[in-house]
């Protein structure tokens, strides 16, 4: 680890400044190393008040908290990209107000990988979950999937890109902790067959503007973003606008009208975003040859009920069925076997849609 | 002089002998009640007293034990106290030539002499008749219930002049006549399918779950009509033989439930409310053990209506009768079992708002808050409900139509057709109905061709379905293939019983 490199670990891991307060010394200094050597002499810009610990730490005790936080993250495991490694993403780099440095758990490589990101709102509905899964394993051929650990869209993404392994999720807190607690399974097999980042090494707990300042890390990571569903104002909304103040491509699943789960995506379309369906309106932007596709083979029920399903959209079972002149427990069994093999989706209330 | 007279007490749904007997002495006038009476048992003293006094007969002033036999069994209720007023008349001498010996008398009486129906005559009848009795004394108005039961002398007395002066032979009653068993047709036809508009993947559902005796859990929207849907189950069910009418009777009589018609001719339908304790819900009590709504619901349906409002302690007592069909009680005065097995059916709402899924109107609830709802039913209960399926909201068109859906009686007999196909299937087994089955039986009688396995395990992998789910989809599997009358469970059968695993799918 270079002397940089370590005054940079040392600004973002040991000392408790936001992440202003630190450009404001690293612009003082000119130079991290500077700031690590000389913070006596820069400290009162930020710390007016008299913080305890930073404001009478002195060189030595700076090089010995460096060496604890690298032992610890060694320890559990992590690696820390600061602004000035070789792997520091280089999209990451070109935004204004890039972190410092990147903690990670998992799979270091990923980051040296096209990225793309799938974001979602916690509340999707079934069939924009259902398809932006398969988006998500469609994708992870050409980009490394980049997402959140939420509820709805995020885990939509995760299901679709964990079996690949190609798959990034940005945490919104320290890598000890887990938001929301009850996806700690998820951010287990994240770290296991992908990789997890944070701005922060060990236990920070979520505050308010950690999702935003997440955010921009999600939209900076990625060539583009797909978002799945999101409403007038939400998370979502803000990665989305993020991503256009980037120059990043913007897709996202168009909504019928009044849906208010996608209230956010027909008005981001309005600003100029691409409507994706298919996995190659993506392909397609980026100049790749569409995913090849084996058209599956249907008996010929299965065959009626995809016409009827795609000539009307959702529909319940008992009018597919009459439609299809089945009975409706030919039908209920037909639409399971689609259903299984990922050609259909059950969007509750007895409703199926083709995906 | 000494008399000795029969009576019989409850234990469970079993009637315990009890002899009553009186002892009358010269003395200081004194009543003395000794054998463990309760309450109700002592209280007995004033109401012969009257009784005695009001039919024209002497109460003796003297000094008077009644002793009750066996000593060690708690003696409850009014049941009482005609063989204690006959017992007191006979040590009195005042049934001179009276034959006693072997009558079994029960009854409680008023002030003025007549005689009050008691509860669970009806076990008490059979249970007595095992032990060898045939002569019963009986209040006139127990006489329906008792009429079931033949092959006894059963004298039903509206008062108690009328049984001494049948002891004493100047006025006979009338032995009763055994009655024979019909099915009540006016109450079974309240509910039918054929009312109930729309659904029509939910009226499949319960006609599989009946047919199979599957247990059922719908889950919709508020006001879509699934409390409809349940009360229609005890009418596609096959009907009642007489042994489990009988069986169901003895649980009705001891709770005292029993209606005018003396037995139940219909199959229950129990609907507890969602603050149904774990004791009314399994039985128990005091002293006496009540049967609970399980055992009242046994032979018939258990209608839990919004399923995650229950009690989850509740709930979860729910599993161990669910497997067994029959429930043990333990408290300090005894330990009861009362049967049952019964099929039960849940309903739910999606999400705590009710909207989840719905295309109508926006769902407002969070994730977690919907898991948090979801999360109430614990998996092992959910793992003993085969069958989950969604209710739809029904639209204005089908509630207004006069398009009346498929009745009843035509369900009901492709169930009775799919039952018999199980009573063939698993005759010599302990066990009826295709949800019953254990490991044994489903490797004997569900054997999947490659095909339907290959659909199974593809379905496996793509729905993330739980380990547990496999074992209910087979048995359901079978049933559809049972109501099919196919041999062989096909794939058709197979996707079909996958379409009803939601809860699943859900997580």
């Amino acid at each position: 680890m270079t002397e940089t490199e370590r005054a940079l670990l040392w600004l973002a891991a040991c000392t408790p400044l936001d992440y202003r307060e630190r450009v404001t010394l690293l612009h003082a200094a000119k130079h991290p190393v500077a700031l690590f050597n000389e913070f006596e002499k820069f400290s009162n810009l930020v710390l007016k008040g008299g913080r305890n610990g930073v404001y009478n730490s002195d060189r030595p005790a700076r090089e010995r908290e460096t060496d604890e936080v690298i032992a610890r993250l060694k320890a559990k495991n992590r690696f820390a990209v600061t602004y000035v490694s070789e792997d520091y993403p280089a999209s990451v780099k070109a935004i204004p107000d890039a972190p410092l440095v990147l903690f990670g758990e998992g799979n270091r490589e990923l980051l040296k990988k096209e990225k793309f990101c799938i974001v979602g709102s916690r509340i999707t509905p079934p069939w924009a979950e259902k398809a932006g899964k398969k988006i998500a394993g469609e994708l992870t051929e050409k980009f490394v999937i980049v997402t959140g650990l939420a509820e709805g869209g995020d885990s939509a993404a995760i299901a679709g890109a964990l079996e690949s392994g190609k798959l990034i999720c940005v945490s919104p807190c320290g890598l000890d902790e887990c938001y929301p607690a009850s996806h700690a399974h998820l951010k287990r097999q994240v770290k296991e067959k992908g990789l997890l980042l944070s701005e922060f090494p060990f236990g920070e707990k979520v505050q308010k503007g950690f999702f935003h300042a997440r955010n921009r890390i999600l939209a900076a990571l990625s060539e583009g973003v797909l978002i799945i569903s999101a409403g007038l104002k939400s998370g979502t909304i803000i990665t989305a606008s993020r991503a256009f103040d980037y120059g990043r491509d913007l897709f996202v699943f168009p909504y019928n009208l009044g849906v208010k789960q996608g209230e956010g995506c027909n008005e981001l379309i309005k600003k100029g975003a691409y409507i994706a369906t298919d996995v190659d309106d993506i392909f397609f932007q980026y100049g790749f040859a569409p995913s090849k596709k084996q058209p599956p083979t249907l008996s010929a029920e299965e065959a009626r009920i995809m016409e009827v399903l795609s000539e009307n959209g959702e529909l319940h079972a008992a009018v597919i069925a009459e439609k299809t002149n089945l009975q409706i427990y030919e039908a209920a069994a037909t639409l399971s076997s689609l259903e299984i093999k990922g050609l259909v989706t059950k969007s509750g209330g007895n409703k199926y849609s083709a995906i | 002089m000494v008399s000795k007279i029969i009576c019989y007490t409850l234990s469970g749904l079993d009637g315990v002998p009890v002899e009553v007997e009186a002892d009358v002495n010269k003395g200081i006038p004194q009543y003395e009640m000794v054998g463990l009476p309760d309450t109700a048992v002592k209280e007995s003293k004033e109401r012969v007293r009257s009784a005695l006094k009001n039919s024209g007969l002497l109460f003796p002033v003297n000094k008077i034990t009644v002793n009750f036999a066996p000593a060690d069994i708690r003696k409850e209720g009014a049941s009482f106290d005609l063989a204690v007023a006959i017992s007191l008349l006979k040590a009195s001498e005042q049934l001179v030539g009276a034959d006693v010996t072997d009558v079994v008398f029960l009854g409680e009486l008023a002030l003025s002499g007549e005689l009050r129906p008691v509860s669970g005559l009806l076990p008490i009848l059979i249970s007595a008749k095992g032990h060898g009795y045939s002569k019963f004394i009986i209040p006139a108005a127990n006489a329906k219930e008792a009429g079931f039961m033949g092959g006894a002398e059963i004298y039903p007395a509206r008062s108690l002049s009328e049984v001494v002066k049948h002891l004493l032979g100047t006025a006979e009653i009338a032995p009763l006549q055994t009655e024979a068993f019909t099915l009540s047709e006016g109450k079974a036809g309240s509910a039918d399918l054929k009312f109930v508009k729309g659904q029509p993947v939910a009226r499949r559902a319960l006609e599989i779950a009946v047919a199979g005796g599957h247990n059922l859990l719908m889950v919709g929207p508020p006001g879509a009509g699934k409390t409809m849907l349940a009360r229609c189950i005890p009418s596609v069910m096959p009907d009642l033989t007489f042994e489990e009418a009988l069986e169901i009777t003895k649980i009705h009589s001891v709770a005292g439930t029993l209606g005018e018609e003396g037995i139940v001719s219909v199959r229950p339908f129990r609907t507890p409310h969602h603050t149904a304790t774990t004791v009314s819900m399994c039985g128990g009590g005091n002293r006496a053990v009540h049967p609970g709504e399980i055992s009242l619901a046994h032979g018939g349906v258990l209608f839990l209506d919004e399923l995650p409002e229950y009690n989850r302690s509740t709930l979860e007592a729910l599993r161990q009768p669910l497997e067994d069909g029959k429930i043990t009680v333990s408290r300090a005065g005894g330990t009861y079992t009362y049967p049952s097995r019964f099929m039960l059916c849940a309903s739910m709402n999606p999400c705590p708002c009710g909207n989840y899924g719905s295309v109508e109107r926006t769902c407002t609830c969070t994730p977690a808050e919907i898991r948090n709802y979801r999360r109430k039913i614990s998996g092992p209960l959910l793992d003993r409900i085969d069958l989950q399926v969604e209710v739809d909201n029904v639209s204005y068109d089908e509630l207004t139509s006069n398009l009346e859906g498929e009745s009843s009686q035509k369900v009901k007999e492709r169930v009775n057709a799919a039952r018999r196909i199980q009573h063939s299937r698993f005759e010599g087994c302990a066990i009826h109905t295709n949800a019953e089955m254990g490991e044994k039986e489903l490797s004997n009688y569900c054997v999947l061709s490659a095909e339907g396995d290959g659909i199974l395990r593809s379905a496996f992998e793509k729905m993330h379905l739980s380990a547990r789910a496999r074992a209910r989809i087979m048995k359901v599997a079978r049933t559809i293939a049972d109501l099919d009358f196919s041999e062989e469970i096909l794939p058709k059968h197979v996707y079909e019983a996958v379409s009803y695993r939601i809860f699943d799918k859900m997580d």
